[in-house]
């Protein structure tokens, strides 16, 4: 039956690009429908316990493109199914008519879906590239602006650099397994030798690491995201970027496990800088789409961590400890997507009614906009990982699967590894808390700081529906916990041959392999209960309270809206605790009245630099154009030389082979 | 734990603690007069207040939202189920077999949202300035939780405080090993963070520049603010029943029978008064420290948890 879903999805996608051309946004719906079916589909298939193969087109001999969605694509696919069919929705009240926008959507979300169903590697490669390409063109946009055009290319080039890893660690392990099959490609580590196999790893880590926007690799996520459009946003940082997951889960965990224990250490160390660094510094942004950007550095963080607490349990033969923390990583994943796409979405809203995303020029949407506030509020706490909404399962899967490393018989640094990343995610979870209540009390909350604020109002019923929808699943994911939940073990299966988490029953509640138990479904009903008897009996016994309306106390002055903490003072304490590793720079220049010691104007100028760009990507942006100036010599347009070339390699080449 | 069990467990320790929190508010601000040489507020000030905010009518900026109202009550709500979390007339805890000590951060976490969240709607300067400031400092006690907490929570093999404490009351007087005494002690100024006492804040201040908790209130009047300060003292009797029960379970047992939750009861009371003449000595002894020196004060009792925890997965 799945099947039938799954291929009914995918031509629908297929159509959808064709029907580009049509008016009234047919393609958009088009999208919307076949990405639901899709994510049907999934859901079908997990229940039915099936795989679906689905063979396409084989051009040339060696060359079959095909599909096969197991328990672990199925998850991914999911994802990717929601998020497409909430944004593709919102996207026709929000986005201008283009056809080639209109075009390349559907091709994105179809790319995505083929990347994490591919059946073999030409497939794979084939759909990572069609997915760069179209993602690339919905990113450029029409390029009229430069900042557009800058980001786009960068994401361009470093893409396709990423490619070339990923297709070296492919090329490794499909050599070792003699097919280019991933049914035959998995579990192929063993007849590796361990350096190969490590270098396959780590070739997988940096190419599909650099489209998870993993720290070092990240530098061209934040320019990009906020750049597109904001449901190309959504689909970017809710979807593409799990896809660079969904690759180091399979060739880290599927192909290559059970590897060398210092991969999941290092995975895990690799997580924490992501997400220490990314929340840090998407505190200090001033524009509401770079912040949702460096979130979601954040989130693969720590998704990574979970990937890496998996591959070391695997590693040392706890296949039911590594299925429990890479359910956290799957949970985690579902959730940051449904998540950053409604807080995508959510600016988007903002945007197109106040045509402004800093945070400065916002305020008190929360009342001019009733719906996109009360979905980026109950957003922003479900993603800071507040129980009990859908933040918490998988945070919580994690921060058990840590602790039960730590007192596993794993070797003392391991262990002690482990416990530091925990201490780590929760540094991360007060961090994105800081984060998300600076992000919606700011632009929500408080007074307008702007015309365009005041004036603000929700979309039409297209935006406002896809936000809603988006906004119960942030609550259902965490109250109904345990239906995701089992939606997610079977991919567990598939890689490590155990579920690691048990649900059971009403109360919603789930058990690690751990043995740690959760049921949000009773944390919710208890503070549920506890604040309603507290409303109910003191208006029982002391009666309604009387409401009068006041002004705000300013110590007696009359109050000023602009006399509000801005984005940047409220993360000041933040700038300057961590300022050793954030080396803020601040300048202030006076200027005096003539002759007099009473200023006349104060500049003011402050930011946080991109460290890890300026000392690391500006060097070697330095040294590549620095050694190309040098080989320039070698090319100087006369033909003698150029052939002097060939006949040289030539001799060379025969020299060496004979 | 069966569910009937550990509601009425629940709804027994939410009412005691709840009726005992002004209480203990009380003593400490008893105590700190008593050796500064003033009188001070009546023992039971705190309740007289409560009675008063809750009768009250309210006054609101015009410019609140529905988070401004109903802020306190999740404050409140989270706090009383961080409550169902700690040991307190057993070892065993109401929600038992549905959270734990992550689940607890995690509560703790929602409060703080709540808490800034709700004085940052008005747009008050000031409730925003107390919100960066809690912001900051929750940021940076969130760690603090997890490590000061992980450290006996490995030596138990358990993430659940049920389990931590049956594991402190079985080993008796040997669990205080070095690492439980150096989580111990980072707990300590977790204590006095979450609780907004000095040195880290000065809960009895009234010039505005220096507040944190009080600052995020100042938009709040009436039955909110009444809500807002007993979620408070809730907050401050909950976190000194966690460390004295989670570090020094001692006569703990999971199913102690009427007799044995009476005397449990009485050791608790005993043990917050040591807590709150604790607090006293602290408050007298020390000045509030300046806001941005307090990265240096959190970071030593950072490291004090980080060797706790590397003590007990060397040494266990």
């Amino acid at each position: 039956m799945s099947s039938v879903w799954l291929i009914v999805g995918l031509a629908g996608l297929v159509a959808a690009a064709g029907a580009a051309p049509v008016p009234k946004r047919l393609s958009l719906w088009m999208t919307a429908a076949a990405s639901a079916i899709l994510a049907t589909g999934t859901v079908l298939l997990v229940t039915e316990g099936t795989t679906v193969q689905i063979a396409l087109w084989s051009p040339a001999p060696y060359m079959h493109l095909a599909l096969r969605f197991d328990a672990l694509s199925a998850v991914f696919a999911l994802g990717i199914g929601v998020v497409s069919a909430a944004a593709c929705v919102f996207a026709v009240g929000y986005s201008r008519p283009r056809a080639a926008d209109d075009f390349a959507l559907p091709i994105f979300v179809l790319a995505m879906v083929c990347v994490v169903a591919a059946a073999n590697v030409v497939t794979f490669l084939f759909a990572w590239e069609a997915m760069a390409l179209s993602s690339f063109v919905l990113v450029m946009g029409d390029g009229l602006a430069r900042p557009r055009r800058m980001a786009a290319v960068l994401y361009g080039g470093m893409t396709h650099v990423a490619t070339v890893a990923v297709t070296g660690a492919f090329f490794i392990v499909a050599h070792a397994a003699g097919s280019q099959d991933f049914a035959r490609m998995s579990a192929v580590g063993g007849r590796l030798s361990p350096a190969l196999a490590s270098v396959a790893f780590l070739l997988a880590v940096a190419g599909f690491g650099t489209k998870a926007g993993l720290v070092p690799f990240h530098v061209w996520l934040p320019r990009a995201h906020p750049v597109a459009p904001s449901h190309v946003s959504a689909l970017m940082s809710g979807a593409m970027v799990n896809t660079g997951l969904y690759g180091i889960i399979r060739v880290g965990a599927g192909f290559l496990g059970p590897g060398e224990a210092w991969w999941g250490v290092g995975l895990m160390a690799a997580g924490c800088l992501s997400a220490v660094l990314g929340i840090l510094y998407a505190l200090f942004e001033q524009d509401m789409k770079r912040v949702l950007a460096f979130s979601t550095i954040e989130n693969v963080g720590i998704m990574t961590v979970a990937i890496g607490a998996a591959l070391t349990f695997q590693a040392h033969g706890l296949d039911a400890l590594a299925a429990a923390a890479m359910v956290a990583a799957l949970l985690h994943s579902l959730s940051h997507g449904i998540l950053k796409a409604a807080l995508f979405l959510g600016a988007g809203a903002v945007q197109r009614t106040t045509h402004t995303l800093s945070l400065d020029r916002l305020g008190g949407l929360a009342r001019t906009m009733p719906v996109t506030g009360a979905v980026a509020l109950l957003a922003s706490l479900a993603i800071s990982g507040l129980p009990p909404l859908s933040g918490f399962p998988g945070e919580w899967l994690l921060f058990r699967s840590l602790f039960v490393l730590g007192g596993e018989p794993v070797g003392a640094l391991t262990r002690m590894a482990a416990l530091g990343a925990l201490g780590a995610m929760a540094l991360t979870g007060g961090l994105a808390l800081a984060c998300f209540v600076r992000l919606s009390g700011i632009s929500f909350l408080g007074l307008p700081r702007s015309q365009e604020a005041a004036q603000a109002h929700d979309g039409p019923w297209t935006m406002r529906l896809p936000l809603l929808g988006l906004g119960a699943m942030a609550l259902a994911g965490g109250v109904a916990a345990s239906v995701v939940i089992r939606a997610v073990t079977p991919a567990g299966e598939v890689l490590f041959g155990q579920r690691g988490v048990a649900t059971s029953g009403a109360s919603q509640r789930i058990v690690d392999a751990g043995g740690g138990a959760l049921s949000l479904l009773v944390v919710a009903a208890a503070l549920a209960l506890t604040a309603g008897l507290a409303w109910l009996g003191l208006r029982l016994y002391f009666g309604a309270t009387r409401v009068e309306r006041g002004p705000i106390w300013s110590t007696g002055v009359v109050f000023r809206p602009s006399m509000q903490y801005t984005a940047t003072s409220l993360s000041k304490p933040l700038r300057s605790f961590f300022s050793r590793v954030l080396l803020p720079e601040r300048r202030v220049v006076t200027e005096f009245h003539a002759g007099s010691p009473l200023p006349k104007v104060v500049h003011y100028s402050g930011r946080v630099p991109p460290i890890i760009e300026e000392r690391l990507y500006h060097p070697a942006r330095s040294l590549a154009i620095w050694s190309a100036r040098r080989v320039r010599g070698l090319q100087n347009g006369s033909v003698q030389l150029y052939l002097l070339y060939i006949v040289g390699t030539l001799v060379v080449l025969l020299v060496v082979t004979q | 734990m069966t569910l009937l069990h550990g509601f009425v467990l629940g709804g027994l320790e939410v009412g005691a603690v709840s009726l005992a929190a002004p209480l203990f508010n009380g003593i400490i601000r008893k105590g700190k007069a008593r050796l500064q040489g003033r009188a001070g507020p009546p023992l039971f000030q705190l309740y007289y207040d409560l009675r008063k905010w809750w009768g009250r009518g309210e006054q609101a900026a015009a410019s609140v939202s529905y988070v401004h109202w109903a802020a306190p009550y999740v404050f409140l709500s989270a706090t009383a189920g961080a409550l169902l979390l700690v040991p307190i007339f057993s070892s065993a805890v109401p929600l038992d077999a549905q959270g734990d000590l992550f689940v607890l951060l995690g509560l703790l976490a929602l409060g703080r949202a709540a808490l800034t969240l709700g004085a940052m709607d008005s747009g008050a300067t000031f409730g925003q300035m107390g919100s960066s400031r809690e912001l900051a400092l929750g940021a940076l006690i969130e760690p603090l939780i997890v490590l000061t907490l992980i450290a006996p929570a490995v030596a138990a093999h358990s993430s659940t405080l049920s389990g931590i404490a049956a594991f402190g009351n079985q080993q008796g007087i040997s669990v205080l090993t070095l690492g439980w005494l150096l989580a111990a002690a980072g707990f300590l100024v977790v204590l006095v963070a979450e609780t907004g006492r000095i040195p880290i804040d000065n809960p009895d201040t009234h010039l505005e520049l220096t507040m944190i908790h009080e600052a995020m209130l100042i938009e709040y009047s009436g039955r909110s603010l009444g809500v807002l300060h007993f979620a408070a003292a809730l907050r401050q009797a909950v976190l000194a029943l966690l460390f004295v029960n989670l570090f020094f379970p001692f006569g703990l047992v999971a199913h102690p029978g009427l007799g044995g939750y009476a005397g449990i009861a009485a050791l608790d009371v005993l043990k917050l008064v040591v807590v709150a003449l604790a607090f006293v000595v602290v408050e007298m002894l020390f000045a509030k420290m300046r806001f941005f020196e307090l990265a240096g004060l959190l970071g030593t009792a950072m490291l004090v948890a980080g060797a706790a925890v590397a003590v007990t997965v060397v040494l266990a």
